[in-house]
């Protein structure tokens, strides 16, 4: 098989792709698991916070999420842009 | 080791389109239905004060599965308990009959979880729209925040999957390592503790966690 | 170049992949051991004989999975498969994989229910004997990945290829290898650190051992399905692989089985603490007994969904229809699909099952709030889904969209 370097090109823009999102998620994933952790043991020691508490866990998740947010958009881009 | 493959099944058109059934999916779900009808017959004959063994373990079952419907839902009719607790039943059964000879799970069949998942599905957001209303019932999806809603969707969705695919994998994990475990030694000494573990045990436990989840589904869209 | 060497060479380096990663756990788990056996011994100078009996009773079992990674080490450097045809050389290699990886989780997480159980055992010297059967039963459940592991192992080495060209077949092969190695490291790490909280919950409250002991087998029961998705995967892959097709089929099998293999780690571990928290939880307060199982089995639940999509993936990888031409982009990315799905579930698997162990640590707190804090845990765990859902999105982009 002779591969043209455009052909090579994308195929290595996908594997990139692929290895951004696959890598990508561990981080947020673990992060944002600790964060809701933490706060249902907060929820344990204060359920009548329980508003509040989740609340401030959603924030957090989401800005823990902005890593992976970063991680998929350079995997569109790849996939898609370049 | 050729019959990891194939799956029997019968094949009939109806008004131009192609209906596959799988044979051996739908005899044994015919015979997990005629346990259940017979037990059910047998166990409520004679309602006595003090009960027969399969009237207690009627009771036993349809007690268990009372309590975590209303710890669950807290709602004054049980409405939706028919429903739980049919599908653990129907699951129980099924997973463990693989442990019988000639006869195997039903739940080994993609088919079947998944529609029961579907089902399950259904029911959950019919709740939902039925108790909330409509517009608050969309605007949930947009919690926490409006960029959520495409995930909040494909969340529910994958709701459906995971759980349908749980018990499909693990039913048909267990047989297939159970048909290499004994192709392997020549089918002497282990494979009735794999039977055991898999059929029995991991089934059973499956089984509750199908229905827990179901009901937890149904639990977090009424309120 | 003729087969045979092919298959030899690929036989030697499927020896040094089972023994080089198959050492790895074992040794971490019995030193875990050791190293507390010797702290719990300073504790207690009198109980040193008992302490040095269990603990070299510990290391023996940890030592299992080291055992049958030196046996399929041996088998691969001794025995002729030359006569297999060609694919035995990917077979090998995919034996070597399997096994060498699949003993890695098992021997740590054995190593840490003996760790625990001699620890336990310092605090509390009477339950000695009770304790040392808990902690075999812990030890001898979470083995079970590396037993799956042995299966597909043997499955591959002695398995007959004549006849079959080299490609795709033997990318199946490796595929299986990968997706049964990696895929038992989770569950056997995760099995072993539930097993070691039952043993210290034993240590704590010695009449709890029932409620512990079935806490800790369904916990740890539940804890093997990712490994049990593998080995499905490696089975499918191994009886059912393609025998013939392009590059596009060899790159969709080795995503197939990275995808699996990679993706049970995180849902292995996941589950192994949650079962892990919910035992310390009934161990300080037995009255949640009852609503921690239900509560657990949900959080274990739950947790498995990023491994599900990695099962998911991986059996639309194999059953999926590869008619296209074989361009180099094209299997590119479906081999970057089982990338993508592989390593984006370890994460969010993981971290669910950080959330999950700590609802439980805070239904052990307020045996009452069940509801609100299963709630809670469910919201958490969703959010933290959304990396895997990105990831699940790549994947299907790169296999239908590209």
């Amino acid at each position: 098989m002779d591969i043209s370097g455009a052909d090579l090109i994308r195929a290595a823009c996908f594997l990139g792709a692929g290895i951004a999102m696959g890598l990508g998620a561990i981080g947020p994933g673990v992060g944002e698991g600790f964060v809701g952790g933490k706060a249902c043991e907060a929820i344990g020691r204060n359920p009548d916070e329980a508003g509040l508490l989740t609340r401030t866990m959603l924030v957090a998740q989401a800005v823990s999420e902005s890593t992976g947010i970063y991680s998929l958009v350079v995997a569109l881009l790849l996939i898609f842009v370049v | 080791m050729e019959e990891i493959g194939s799956v029997p099944q019968w094949v009939f058109n109806i008004a131009g389109h192609q209906m596959v059934l799988n044979k051996e999916t739908l005899i044994m779900t015919w015979i997990v239905m005629a346990f259940w009808v017979l037990f059910a017959l047998l166990a409520t004959k004679t309602t006595k004060l003090v009960p027969n063994p399969l009237q207690s373990a009627a009771e036993l079952l349809v007690g268990t599965w009372d309590d975590l419907v209303k710890d669950s839902l807290d709602l004054s009719d049980r409405r939706y308990f028919p429903f739980i607790c049919t599908i653990f039943l129907l699951f129980w059964i099924s997973d463990m009959l693989g442990v019988i000879p000639f006869l195997s799970e039903p739940t080994k069949d993609i088919n079947t979880t998944l529609s029961l998942g579907v089902m399950g599905f259904i029911v959950a957001h019919y709740s939902g729209i039925k108790f909330k209303g409509f517009k608050r019932y969309l605007k949930d999806y947009c919690e926490p925040i409006f960029f959520m809603m495409p995930l909040n969707i494909i969340g529910e969705l994958a709701k459906v999957i995971s759980i349908s695919f749980r018990l499909f994998g693990n039913m048909m994990g267990g047989s297939i390592i159970i048909l290499v475990v004994s192709y392997l030694i020549y089918s002497l000494v282990l494979p009735p503790v794999l039977y055991a573990f898999f059929g029995l045990f991991i089934g059973t436990i499956q089984a509750f966690v199908f229905t827990m989840l179901t009901l937890v589904y149904i639990s977090v869209q009424i309120k | 170049m003729d087969a045979e060497f092919i298959v030899k060479a690929g036989q030697y380096i499927g020896a040094g992949l089972c023994m080089g990663f198959g050492a790895i756990g074992a040794a971490v788990g019995e030193g875990l051991t050791g190293g507390w056996a010797n702290r719990s011994i300073s504790r207690r100078l009198e109980m040193a004989s008992p302490f040095t009996r269990t603990m070299l009773v510990g290391q023996a079992v940890a030592e299992t999975s080291a055992i049958f990674a030196l046996m399929v080490a041996v088998l691969l450097l001794f025995t002729d498969l030359s006569g297999n045809g060609i694919c035995a050389s990917a077979a090998a290699i995919g034996a070597g994989l399997a096994m060498g990886l699949g003993a890695f989780g098992s021997g740590i997480g054995a190593g840490y229910s003996s760790l625990e159980a001699i620890w336990g055992a310092s605090r509390q010297p009477l339950v000695g004997g009770q304790m040392t059967t808990t902690m075999l039963v812990g030890q001898a459940v979470c083995q079970t990945p590396a037993i799956f592991a042995l299966v597909i192992s043997f499955l591959l080495i002695f398995g007959n290829y004549s006849g079959i060209p080299a490609w795709p077949y033997s990318a199946a092969l490796i595929g299986a290898g990968f997706a049964m190695g990696f895929g038992a490291i989770g569950s056997g790490w995760g099995g072993g650190q539930a097993g070691g909280a039952a043993c210290e919950g034993f240590a704590r409250q010695p009449r709890l051992k029932g409620a512990l002991t079935t806490l800790m087998l369904v916990g740890q029961a539940v804890a093997q399905t990712p490994a049990i998705f593998a080995l499905l995967i490696a089975l499918m892959l191994i009886a059912m692989g393609p025998k013939e097709g392009n590059l596009l089929v060899s790159c969709a099998m080795l995503g197939a089985g990275i995808s699996i293999g990679l993706g049970a780690i995180g849902s292995g571990m996941g589950n192994g603490i949650t079962s892990e928290s919910a035992c310390k939880a009934v161990s300080r307060e037995s009255s949640v007994t009852r609503p921690m199982m239900t509560f657990m089995l949900v959080g274990q639940a739950v947790g498995q969904t990023p491994v599900i999509f990695s099962l998911m993936i991986s059996l639309m990888l194999i059953f999926g229809n590869y008619a296209g031409p074989p361009t180099l982009p094209g299997a590119m990315a479906l081999l970057a699909a089982g990338i993508s799905m592989g390593f984006g579930a370890i994460g969010p698997g993981y971290g669910n099952g950080i959330t999950a162990a700590k609802a439980c640590e805070a239904l052990g707190m307020q045996p009452d709030k069940t509801g609100l804090i299963m709630r809670t845990m469910l919201i958490a765990q969703a959010v933290a889904q959304s990396t895997a859902i990105y990831a699940l999105v790549i994947a299907f982009v790169l296999m239908f969209v590209v």
